[in-house]
């Protein structure tokens, strides 16, 4: 017993220093909503909030066109605002990934662009990779238009389909909602 | 209110004018008299017309305050009604919450399950055909806050469970998950090594065909666990880890001198735990723990749709025979990679694993088998190794999804022998412990949750092996 644990030590002490050294954030929370306005909208002097209020016709077309259930209990819009000019939206919003909620935001231009996509928390067991900017870059210079599918235009995280799935349906009924009612205006 | 000017006092002013006026004209000549006389015509004539102006002044002024009312008395009734329906918004969202807010334990409750059904029809020798309810898992997770997680999962296999029957109740997963924080968290229990790209993520939807690859099964055992502790963790630049000491094998459990065929179809060499890992793992069913294992695995996802990983297991074992002087170890080691670009699904995966002192093992159990008058018919390896090749396409087809697939896999079970004579060979009616299997079939998905499939299986070595599955596996 003593020689195998001796004989594991090193490696599990390097896998072990490896995986804490980038590890500086602490918390449920990877990014507040305020951090993640700003960071989205650098130059913006203040993020209005917007509250989404759809009506059931909206909803249903919304929801068919997302081919997802939109409901916007949980979004928080915000307009981006330098002054009196307009930079785009950011919405906060949650998902169940398989069991756990990932909390998660987008960045829109004012044409319903997607500009950014920022994980703020992420609780489940598997897949913290939609947290690497690879798999968020997936996201960025699509619309409400484009198919936002896991395994067309957006690839998933092996073992971690359902987080990866549930994401990108978020992500697709928000990018609708701001092309077919925010964007129009 | 302040008249700004009436017609009364306009007509008085214009009569005291006309009186002044009067005696002047009078006093006047005829002609002067008449201009004067027309010009007061002329003046009484706008007079009128002043009157009329004003009498129309007064009416749209009268017109216009009504307007002024019935505006303020619109706005008024719009303020009301948006504060109606505000504190009826915020009378919803606030039962919402407290309904939300209510404490019940079953909120941190989760419950999941997934299992399959197999039939399975060997195409040269029917009789082996086989239905089964290969497996029912149900699941129950506990949330205890936000950073502390219990799993569990029970299986049931082959649908009856009973000393007389084939089936088997297991303990599948049974640990405790902590997050130390986002990049790191810890497990303690019974839990899946993570090994290759199916043992960690085993349900019906996540592989293609009707059973697990053989080499997956054989190779790496399959829904393979053990008990311990392990780390996990990512990094931001897509590189994840995990690392733990955990229970190890029995190679005691090695059966030597088997009498007759441990197995006489796929399904039988994919049920009956004839691999060398497979037979010797232990399940945590008091498991012999003297000597402990341990395992570190990398898996690289910093671009998506792609895995690249690998993984080493290695532990003391419970040696084969209690005469052999030395103790053993095993080694498993494998490296596998999938990528998904679009609608395709290509996996490559090679396992290697090994047991040391197995000379002396076979030499031990070769005497006692002579002592009892039996012979040495299954040796331990020495070796075994396996690896496949697979290539899938998912095509959506009106609302559903079929994925077509290929795979072409190796595996042997029994790469090298030491201890035992080069003479030797399986018994007359025992399968070769390698083949080469060419697998063709398509998963349908009906959702996500609900996948039909279907495959044909050939055997290159073990011909009559060859067969033709359906499949129906579910998972929530």
């Amino acid at each position: 017993m003593k020689r195998n644990a001796a004989h594991w030590t090193p490696l599990v002490t390097l896998a072990a220093a490896a995986g804490l050294t980038p590890a500086v954030v602490f918390g449920a929370d990877y990014l507040s909503v305020a951090q993640a306005q700003k960071a989205m909208f650098p130059d913006a002097t203040a993020f209005v909030a917007q509250p989404a209020t759809l009506t059931d016709e909206q909803r249903k077309a919304l929801s068919a066109q997302a081919g997802t259930r939109v409901n916007p209990a949980l979004w928080n819009v915000f307009a981006a605002k330098s002054g009196d000019t307009l930079l785009g939206y950011v919405i906060a919003d949650a998902v169940i990934g398989k069991f756990q909620l990932i909390n998660y935001a987008v960045a829109f231009g004012p044409d319903g662009t997607i500009r950014d996509m920022e994980i703020l928390s992420y609780r489940e067991e598997h897949g913290g990779e939609v947290r690497t900017r690879a798999w968020r870059r997936q996201f960025e210079g699509k619309t409400g238009a484009a198919p936002l599918q896991l395994g067309e235009d957006i690839q998933g995280i092996s073992g971690a389909t359902m987080s990866c799935t549930h994401v990108t349906e978020g992500v697709r009924r928000l990018a609708v909602y701001v092309q077919t009612v925010l964007a129009r205006k | 209110m302040h008249r700004p000017c009436s017609i009364p006092s306009l007509t008085a002013i214009a009569a005291a004018v006309a009186l002044v006026v009067s005696p002047l004209a009078h006093a006047a000549s005829p002609a002067p008299t008449q201009k004067l006389e027309a010009k007061l015509d002329q003046m009484a004539q706008q007079l009128l017309e002043m009157r009329g102006e004003l009498a129309q002044l007064k009416q749209e002024n009268v017109q216009l305050k009504a307007q002024q009312q019935q505006q303020a008395q619109t706005s008024q009734q719009t303020a009301a009604d948006q504060a109606t329906l505000k504190s009826q918004v915020d009378a919803t969202s606030q039962s919402v919450q407290t309904a939300l807010a209510k404490p019940s334990p079953l909120d941190n409750l989760n419950i999941w399950g997934y299992g399959e059904m197999y039939y399975s029809r060997p195409t040269r020798q029917s009789e082996n055909t086989r239905a089964d309810l290969a497996r029912g898992v149900f699941g129950i997770g506990y949330q205890f806050d936000d950073k502390t997680r219990f799993n569990s999962e029970f299986e049931i296999e082959h649908g009856v469970t009973s000393s007389s029957d084939p089936g088997e109740f297991e303990v599948e997963q049974f640990y405790v998950d902590h997050k130390f924080n986002d990049s790191l968290s810890g497990k303690a229990g019974l839990f899946l090594i993570p090994a290759g790209l199916i043992n960690e993520n085993h349900e019906p939807t996540n592989f293609y065909g009707v059973t697990r690859n053989f080499v997956e099964t054989l190779i790496i055992p399959s829904t393979w666990r053990e008990g311990g502790l392990s780390l996990s963790g990512d990094t931001k630049f897509g590189l994840g880890w995990s690392a733990g000491v955990t229970t190890g094998l029995d190679l005691s459990k090695w059966n030597f001198t088997p009498t007759s065929p441990l197995y006489t179809s796929a399904l039988e060499l994919q049920n009956n735990s004839v691999a060398p890992m497979q037979a010797t793992h232990q399940e945590m069913a008091l498991a012999n723990a003297q000597k402990l294992s341990g395992f570190v695995s990398l898996n690289y996802r910093g671009v998506p749709g792609l895995t690249v990983g690998g993984s080493v297991f290695n532990g003391g074992t419970v040696k084969a025979t209690p005469d052999m002087g030395s103790s053993q170890r095993v080694t498993l080691y494998e490296a596998h990679a999938r990528y998904q670009p679009g609608p395709w699904d290509l996996s490559a995966l090679y396992a290697h694993g090994s047991f040391s002192h197995t000379a002396e093992a076979n030499a031990s159990a070769a005497a006692t088998a002579a002592a009892n008058g039996q012979s040495l018919t299954n040796p331990m390896p020495a070796s075994f190794y396996g690896w496949y090749l697979q290539a899938a396409y998912n095509a959506h087809v009106g609302g559903y999804r079929l994925a077509p697939f290929a795979r072409y896999e190796k595996y042997n079970m029994a790469a090298s022998y030491e201890g035992v004579g080069s003479g030797f060979s399986m018994p007359n009616g025992f399968a070769v412990p390698h083949d080469t299997v060419y697998t063709v079939g398509a998963n349908f998905y009906l959702n996500q949750n609900v996948v039909f499939k279907v495959d044909y299986q050939r055997f290159k070595i073990n011909r009559d092996f060859s067969r033709i599955d359906l499949g129906l596996g579910v998972t929530f």
